[in-house]
């Protein structure tokens, strides 16, 4: 690594997704982790002991806190009271920032259970924007946005993904928490070039990054699609979107693993941490 | 072209597999009994409709998963713990 690409390198962070199987092993790792994402909703009801190991927790590492339930890309305004959660979690335990995704989560009184991608066109884009609005007044700050993976085109839509995305996150004028898995499979589901998607992107807005796995699937009718589903390793072709990025985003940038299950040892999360620091490293030093 | 009608609309083809079958059979049809206006029902018929079909699967396994794992799925259904 060049003298260069390390100080560049030393301004963006590391971090893994908090969950309770992986504890252990980050609090006997935080001298190689700077920060922590944690699931918002998961302390909404936490015990009061909960909420101060979190709280003591963050004296030692940086802590953000990740949102999954608002449902944020919607015509549907946001209910208050679940930007008050948030409001309040954030006081509690000092989290430095929070994200959500551009997803609806739910509709006509139903709960889907899961982030669903909306119909990409200018309704959406205005609704998303009223409610990132919204949830910027209530909670004191706006969240970064995600890019959401889906096996579907979303019906109805009228602007491609990258448009869509850009027009909400420049008009809103609020971070992009780009997930680069989520990225890869939407391209190589539907037929785009995920490098060429990436560059379409606001990447001055990136302030975050997610890394995560996933596999292939079969469909109906012999399709094929690749679903971002947390379980597997990260794979080669979003270590070199990372890189890619780190090549044309000049700005500081937080990295954090996603991982919902199958864990695997917490070593091997270190070597993947290792491997974006690399990744990352490489595209700063092609940049200069 | 779009509303919350058809948020609405979606969300019940994600998550009822009866009525993702239905629509699939008589896609316009079903659309424009659920109240969708013209151009909701047309960008329906004309939908990936493999995709929905793979989205529906994959959010049904999800809810599964986060049931027989005590997870997550309190958060979508604002469910206490």
């Amino acid at each position: 690594m060049t003298g260069a690409a390390a100080a560049v390198e030393s301004r963006d962070r590391f971090g893994l997704g908090w969950r309770p199987e992986l504890a252990a092993g980050i609090l006997a790792h935080l001298a190689q982790i700077d920060l922590i994402e944690v699931i918002a909703e998961e302390y909404f009801d936490a015990p009061r002991r909960d909420l101060r190991a979190l709280q003591t927790l963050a004296a030692q590492v940086g802590i953000v806190l990740h949102g999954v339930s608002l449902g944020l890309a919607s015509t549907v305004p946001v209910e208050p009271r679940r930007l008050d959660r948030i409001a309040r979690l954030i006081d509690a335990t000092g989290a430095e920032s929070w994200s959500e995704h551009l997803a609806f989560v739910r509709g006509g009184g139903i709960e889907i259970g899961h982030l669903a991608a909306p119909p990409r066109n200018e309704a959406l884009v205005e609704g998303a924007c009223r409610n990132l609005e919204r949830a910027a007044q209530i909670v004191g700050c706006a969240p970064q946005v995600e890019n959401i993976a889906t096996l579907v085109v979303p019906p109805a839509s009228r602007l491609d993904e990258a448009d869509w995305i850009a027009r909400i996150v420049c008009g809103a004028g609020v971070g992009l928490l780009l997930d680069l898995h989520n990225l890869y499979a939407n391209a190589v589901n539907f037929g785009d070039d995920p490098h060429s998607l990436l560059c379409r992107l606001p990447l001055e807005r990136v302030k975050v990054v997610h890394l995560s796995g996933g596999r292939w699937i079969d469909g109906p009718d012999g399709a094929r699609r690749l679903l971002d589903d947390h379980l597997h390793d990260i794979p080669p072709e979003v270590f070199a979107l990372l890189s890619e990025l780190g090549r044309l985003a000049p700005q500081p940038v937080t990295i954090v693993i996603e991982r919902d299950g199958r864990f695997p040892p917490i070593a091997r999360l270190l070597e993947q941490l290792d491997i974006a620091r690399a990744a990352l490293a490489a595209g700063r030093a092609a940049a200069t | 072209m779009s509303s919350p009608a058809l948020e609405g609309f979606l969300a019940r083809l994600y998550t009822d597999e009866s009525s993702l079958a239905e629509f699939l059979r008589r896609p316009a049809e079903i659309a424009r009994a659920a109240g969708l206006n013209d151009a909701e029902v047309l960008a329906l018929e004309g939908a990936d409709h493999v995709g929905l079909v793979m989205a529906a699967r994959s959010f049904r396994a999800k809810r599964r998963r986060r049931r027989n794992h005590c997870g997550l799925f309190w958060l979508f259904s604002g469910r206490k713990r």
